[in-house]
């Protein structure tokens, strides 16, 4: 093969990819808009008569805690005040070196109690159950660090009563109603295992005793840029999946589970770095596997509102994990790739994450650099470039207003007309700069799973949101 | 040596230039769009308000006076405040109960709320229709109750239970007739709307229905209709249980009957079925014996301390420590007593729940 004839090549490759990509999230668009008008159409049909005004299946939260002493009692403060008829809460002490497990003693009054406990999922040795004299659906589980969150997540399985697990993150902010809107879809489908909800962006927005009192935007532009990302990725990236069930991720941030199906799964993999995805993907797999109809769906209510990076280590840091967990999940569960019986998990959703998700940052980053080596080399047409380069600009900020408007058509969360002129010059200034960067760092991820890369928890540097106020 | 791109995408690149364009138009589109929606949501949002504000003080006075209810002078309603005023004044009639729904019923008329929902009822909308179909419902208005029992067997979840609900609201008599054969196969209806609406029209009324359909029924949806038995009247339910313990083998129907006894009526057989090979119907004959058993199911109970299945220790556990003629010095020498780990260990967290020492 000639020069000529490598880059002529290369030139293809990269354009089937370029449409290839854009087109499947113009079809998820499609999909996302459809879903979420027919989905707004029967919540107010429920609305409308108060249908599900007193739900019936009782949910167990987990909140695995690891050195969250700065913030726990706020936010388990604020669990215990979510609107749901029957729930009990069980925080998961995983071995912190602070003093997490001191303060809840002390704030929740809590004495060790001889809990017969149940080691259904494998995970680290229990040291302790402890349980409030003055709040009944409190339950707190002191264990052995397992040096992750999914390891911590399974004890809270263990020792779970209900027929639902809702598993949150510590410094997660809910939506005072979240269980009541993400339980919907096991009351309308009892083949439901799973459901996801909309996970937003907490920065710049006031936070009192754990519940959201005033949403803003942040006025750090990397966190800005997440809010659009986050808009995106949640309004057409997973809602245009779930119709199809072709959901592969539901956010560690926020998920409501019906437990047995996930224990007969095995529970969340203490050695996976993005534990969500695998245990979502194992899942699939079980249930295709023992041929029995299911659903994985996903519910566009704001649920939860998390802390997004606001530095670029941070940040860095969290793209880099997500990619490593997307590449071993995926790994760890190839059984589904291509599999006759897999449905659209196996020969849609699969290969769309796969092609674009995973190997994705190779085709982008090495179009950066074969650009580059083409316009030094002065091989570069400039013209007919920068109008390729025009045109894929455009279709990102098309998609970022796409998403701005599904999110104006449902929720409106962001209520000032200054508000919705901000993400839209940040729909258009990201693709300048931020896109390129995240493409290098999902490239890194990528490396580090290759090289077969470790995980543990992480500290990352928190907003003030959620501190305990004493 | 300018050949890259060019050279092979003269086609496209024409191509790409009109993608442009059209990309732009749209996002365009959809920002005019997105404003259009905002603007549209501040104007009506504060529309709203102001209409409610006027209306909410007119259905607080009627509550409370019937003269107010027939000589208040009403707003004026314009014809896109009807739907907000159907549902406001639903959701005043909601809130009340005795002589302030007479008034707000004779205010409803006063405001033509009547005529409003009656021309909705047919409408192409879903939402508007639930609203017409629950104004009839709050209005006992039975001029359309017929075409209302039509609609309980429509495909829609929630229009179908609107109108069940509107229909005994109506007519309590004919709606039982007509919703409860079809509770089974409405699996779609929230069983706690399906609970308020049956304890709606009336234990009295709903008891043998309700224990004909059950009787009848296969055993899926024995199971399934026995979760709404307890609003029955207790006579009916105890024989109804007596009657498919005694004849059913179902596991599901077992273990849904157990979950409903309260008196002594079945204990023998309730014994027995602490051996039985499902593990969930053994937890709650060990549930039952709790509340029922007597001295001689002891013995049993504490055998169950030691099953394989940690939800039968537990509620064998806990049965223990609710039988009243059990002191707490009995207990505790039973848990010393026992030999299995699993029998200490769950002994140990059921004192510890009941404040045994």
């Amino acid at each position: 093969m000639t020069l000529q004839e490598f880059v002529l090549a290369g030139q293809w490759v990269f354009l089937a990819y370029f449409v290839g990509i854009n087109l499947g999230y113009l079809l998820q668009n499609v999909i996302a808009a459809h879903g979420i008008r027919r989905y707004l159409q029967t919540a107010e049909q429920y609305e409308a008569e108060n249908v599900f005004s007193a739900l019936d299946i009782p949910v167990s939260v987990v909140v695995p805690a690891y050195n969250e002493s700065a913030s726990i009692i706020t936010s388990v403060k604020a669990l215990l005040q979510l609107e749901y008829p029957q729930y009990e809460l069980v925080v998961v002490n995983d071995g912190s070196s602070d003093d997490t497990l001191e303060k809840l003693i002390n704030a929740f009054d809590l004495q060790e109690f001889p809990e017969a406990y149940r080691a259904r999922v494998s995970c680290k040795p229990v040291r302790a159950t402890y349980r409030s004299t003055r709040i009944g659906n409190l339950r707190v589980v002191d264990k052995e660090n397992g040096g992750s969150k999914a390891d911590a997540s399974n004890a809270g399985i263990n020792v779970c009563r209900y027929p639902l697990v809702c598993v949150v993150d510590a410094d997660s902010v809910l939506q005072p109603d979240s269980l009541r809107r993400v339980v919907r879809p096991f009351l309308e489908d009892p083949t439901t295992v799973a459901v996801g909800g909309t996970v937003r962006i907490s920065n710049g927005c006031t936070v009192h005793q754990g519940f959201l009192e005033k949403i803003g935007l942040p006025s750090n532009f990397l966190a800005l840029v997440q809010v659009v990302e986050y808009l995106r990725a949640f309004l057409f990236g997973r809602m245009g999946w779930s119709p199809i069930n072709g959901l592969l991720i539901i956010s560690g941030a926020f998920g409501l589970f019906h437990k047995e199906t996930m224990v007969e799964a095995g529970g969340f993999n203490p050695e996976a770095v993005g534990e969500d995805m695998e245990l979502v993907l194992r899942m699939h797999r079980l249930l295709k596997a023992k041929r029995r109809p299911y659903r994985i769906t996903f519910v566009p209510d704001p649920v939860c509102w998390t802390d997004a990076p606001s530095n670029l280590r941070d940040l860095k840091s969290q793209r880099v994990r997500w990619q490593h967990g997307l590449g071993q999940a995926l790994m760890l569960n190839k059984e589904l790739i291509g599999n006759p019986k897999g449905g659209a998990v196996s020969w849609i959703a699969i290969p769309f994450y796969m092609v674009f998700e995973l190997f994705g940052p190779i085709v982008e980053v090495a179009g950066y650099v074969f650009i580059l080596v083409c316009a030094l080399m002065g091989w570069l047409a400039w013209p007919e470039a920068l109008i390729f380069l025009g045109l894929a600009i455009a279709l990102g900020v098309m998609l970022s207003t796409s998403a701005i408007m599904l999110e104006e058509l449902s929720f409106h969360m962001y209520p000032k007309f200054g508000q919705l002129g901000v993400l839209y010059a940040i729909a258009i200034i990201e693709n300048f700069g931020f896109r390129q960067l995240t493409a290098i760092w999902r490239f890194q991820g990528l490396v580090r799973w290759l090289r077969g890369g470790k995980h543990k928890w992480e500290a990352l540097t928190r907003s003030a949101n959620l501190a305990d106020e004493s | 040596m300018e050949w890259l791109l060019r050279s092979e995408f003269d086609g496209l690149t024409e191509i790409a230039i009109w993608c442009i364009k059209a990309v732009m138009v749209t996002t365009v589109i959809l920002f005019v769009y997105t404003m259009g929606l905002r603007v549209a949501t501040v104007t009506g949002a504060q529309r709203r308000r102001n209409f409610m504000a006027r209306w909410r003080d007119v259905f607080a006075n009627a509550m409370l006076d019937p003269v107010a209810a027939t000589e208040l002078r009403l707003p004026m309603v314009r014809r896109g405040d009807r739907i907000d005023l159907l549902e406001e004044w639903n959701r005043a009639r909601s809130m009340v109960d005795g002589n302030a729904i007479d008034n707000l019923i004779l205010l409803a008329r006063r405001a033509r709320i009547p005529t409003l929902a009656k021309k909705r009822f047919h409408g192409r909308r879903v939402r508007t229709r639930i609203l017409a179909v629950q104004t009839l419902g709050h209005l006992r208005d039975a001029d359309l109750r017929d075409e209302i029992a039509e609609l309980v067997s429509d495909e829609n979840t929630a229009l179908s239970i609107t109108a069940a609900v509107a229909l005994t609201d109506i007519d309590p008599d004919f709606a039982v007739g007509i919703v409860v054969p079809m509770i089974a196969s409405r699996r779609d209806w929230p069983k706690n709307r399906v609970s308020i609406l049956l304890r709606e029209a009336g234990s009295q009324r709903i008891s043998e229905p309700l224990y004909r359909v059950i009787r009848s029924a296969d055993n899926g949806d024995k199971t399934y209709m026995l979760q709404f038995a307890r609003l029955m009247e207790s006579g009916t339910l105890d024989a109804l249980l007596n009657d498919l313990l005694r004849e059913n083998e179902d596991a599901g129907v077992i273990n849904a009957a157990l979950k409903l006894v309260r008196g002594d009526r079945s204990v023998p057989r309730i014994a027995a079925l602490t051996r039985h090979s499902d593990w969930f119907v053994r937890m709650q004959a060990a549930n039952v014996l709790g509340r029922v058993g007597q001295q001689e199911h002891v013995v049993l109970l504490e055998t169950m301390l030691g099953d394989p299945e940690w939800w039968v220790r537990y509620r064998a556990a806990q049965a223990l420590t609710r039988m009243p003629f059990l002191g707490p010095n009995y207990l505790r020498q039973m848990r010393m007593r026992q030999q299995d780990r699993y029998a200490t260990d769950i002994l140990q967290q059921a004192f510890a729940e009941a404040g045994i020492a």
